[in-house]
């Protein structure tokens, strides 16, 4: 309130003197290319001094001149709407933007820190982000959420598609998943099978994993999480394989628990240096695509505290193998636990169908 | 009499897997984590007429069921299946073989089955619902072009109704 009265003040002061010297007033107010600009519109010269009134009127004029200058060829007509209309209608094109998905976070920023003055911009920023936390903390209540994540899901991993990549006949699947597809099962698409030109040169849809990253931070999260740890498995499955041939062979040898602890261990050892290895290798990459996505603000905020995540995330796998570990050596039993219980239903389920099945048989 | 034999073939199976097999179910691989998903998605939707669950702790073996469709001479038969993922499951196709016997051109005295989809044109978006369905479609059309009796295919093209007695009656022998 007292900002604006102190903003008036000078004004009224003003306005007498450009009501007297009005031509030289349209001259310095008005840049040739609006007035050219206004005659094109049909404007007289009165209109003209009627929107300089306007343009007076306008709160921090003297702040950026320009600007406004270059905003009015847009905003054109100088309705006579009131002084405080227009206010109200200038601050709500700032805060329009903010978008639930919250994209353009940054800019919006940018903008208002140019176009408010200290004092207003600071309240008004805090005021938005306070609004915007609140959005980013909240789940998305979308209803439709589970049709979406059947939607969004790759046909071949069941999983929400990571990285998807889509065909020439318009089937996305995450990108390693079409990928082994193609090399394993032909290069035809696994829905339709339509031929794939080529299997190998996929290319991640980058809408498409921009949209599942901001629908579902929490699976992308976990699966770039699972996909180190898949990738040491991978690199340790091929000497598990052939072990495990061994192990068919020779059982009692490879259950010896002393040799199964040590490749524990080695697995632990080799799964802690490509963990660090993948941060300092990340970096670069995930700057680049910050840029790339830099008007994707909240996934990038989440990126750039990945590092610190990433060193987590090893610590967890590495406390989960010691786990695993313990749990090897006191026995195999207990590990099995939490696979057990949906496992013991669907038993419970199929002798449940198999007894039925032998009384039904008994009286014939 | 056969349910109760498949039970206890199912439970001994359970005890080695108990022993030896476990690792594939903690160590939990892509093929795993896919199977598990499909798992958790037959408890929660399950297909009309079928079930299916893995046999015990290896999730890589399981046990599957399918009902004969009424209108077919398996009608109200119950048919159980073995199903083994192989380790890249979801680019291999699942071996599937009969437990019951069945009196069925695409199925041979050893269980095995003839179908498409579980050969040649596998593919890796099929999952083991899809499969079961399509198991229940031989039933109610049989194919008699790409049999694996020959015998039965012949009689089923040339006398369907001797065909279908024979087929009733098998079921109320072996799947009822």
């Amino acid at each position: 309130m007292a900002r604006e009265e102190s903003k008036i003040s000078p004004e009224d002061s003003q306005q007498p003197n450009s009501a007297a010297g009005n031509s030289q007033n349209v001259d310095d107010l008005f840049s040739p290319r609006f007035k050219s600009a206004a005659a094109m519109a049909g404007w007289d010269e009165e209109a003209l001094i009627i929107a300089s009134l306007v343009v007076e009127d306008t709160p921090d004029r003297q702040q950026s001149k320009h600007r406004k200058r270059s905003g009015l060829t847009f905003n054109t007509p100088p309705c006579s709407n009131s002084r405080r209309k227009r206010r109200i209608q200038r601050r709500s094109i700032v805060s329009t933007p903010i978008a639930p998905l919250n994209l353009e976070e940054e800019e919006d920023q940018q903008q208002i820190s140019k176009q408010e003055n200290e004092k207003e911009s600071m309240e008004e920023k805090t005021s938005v982000e306070d609004e915007k936390k609140a959005k980013v903390n909240e789940p998305a209540p979308l209803h439709c959420m589970d049709k979406l994540r059947e939607e969004l899901s790759c046909a071949i991993c069941l999983e929400i598609c990571y990285e998807p990549s889509t065909t020439p006949c318009g089937h996305s699947f995450c990108k390693k998943c079409l990928r082994s597809a193609a090399d394993k099962c032909g290069k035809r698409c696994p829905k339709c099978r339509q031929l794939i030109s080529n299997g190998r040169s996929c290319t991640v849809n980058t809408v498409l994993w921009n949209t599942i990253q901001l629908l579902f931070p929490k699976e992308v999260e976990a699966r770039k999480a699972a996909g180190r740890e898949i990738e040491c498995q991978g690199r340790e499955s091929g000497s598990r394989s052939s072990s495990s041939s061994r192990r068919t062979r020779t059982r009692a040898r490879v259950q010896d628990p002393a040799l199964a602890a040590r490749l524990q261990r080695e697995d632990l050892a080799q799964l802690v240096n490509t963990n660090t290895n993948t941060t300092r290798r990340g970096t670069p990459v995930r700057g680049r695509r910050e840029n790339d996505l830099s008007r994707l603000v909240s996934a990038g905020r989440r990126r750039r505290g990945t590092p610190g995540q990433d060193e987590d995330a090893a610590i967890a796998l590495r406390l989960q193998r010691e786990e695993f570990m313990e749990a090897f050596r006191g026995g195999s039993g207990q590990n099995n636990q939490q696979v057990r219980i949906p496992l013991s239903s669907a038993r419970a389920n199929l002798r449940a169908m198999a007894t039925r099945a032998i009384n039904r048989g008994r009286p014939v | 009499m056969l349910g109760g034999g498949g039970k206890s073939s199912s439970s001994s199976t359970t005890a080695a897997a108990a022993g030896g097999t476990w690792v594939s179910t903690t160590s939990v691989s892509a093929s795993g984590r896919r199977i598990q998903r499909e798992m958790s998605e037959l408890n929660a939707d399950p297909p009309p007429h079928c079930s299916a669950a893995p046999k015990g702790d290896n999730l890589f073996h399981w046990v599957a069921t399918v009902i004969g469709p009424p209108g077919t001479p398996y009608q109200g038969g119950i048919f159980f299946l073995d199903i083994t993922f192989p380790s890249d499951y979801p680019f291999q196709p699942p071996k599937v073989v009969f437990k019951t016997r069945i009196y069925h051109c695409n199925v041979d005295a050893a269980g095995n089955l003839s179908l498409d989809i579980l050969k040649d044109s596998w593919s890796p978006a099929l999952t083991i619902t899809k499969v079961l369905t399509a198991i229940r479609a031989i039933f109610t059309n049989p194919d008699p072009y790409t049999p694996l009796i020959s015998g039965v295919a012949r009689l089923y093209l040339a006398d369907k109704a001797k065909h279908d007695e024979i087929a009733a009656e098998w079921t109320l022998r072996f799947a009822k």
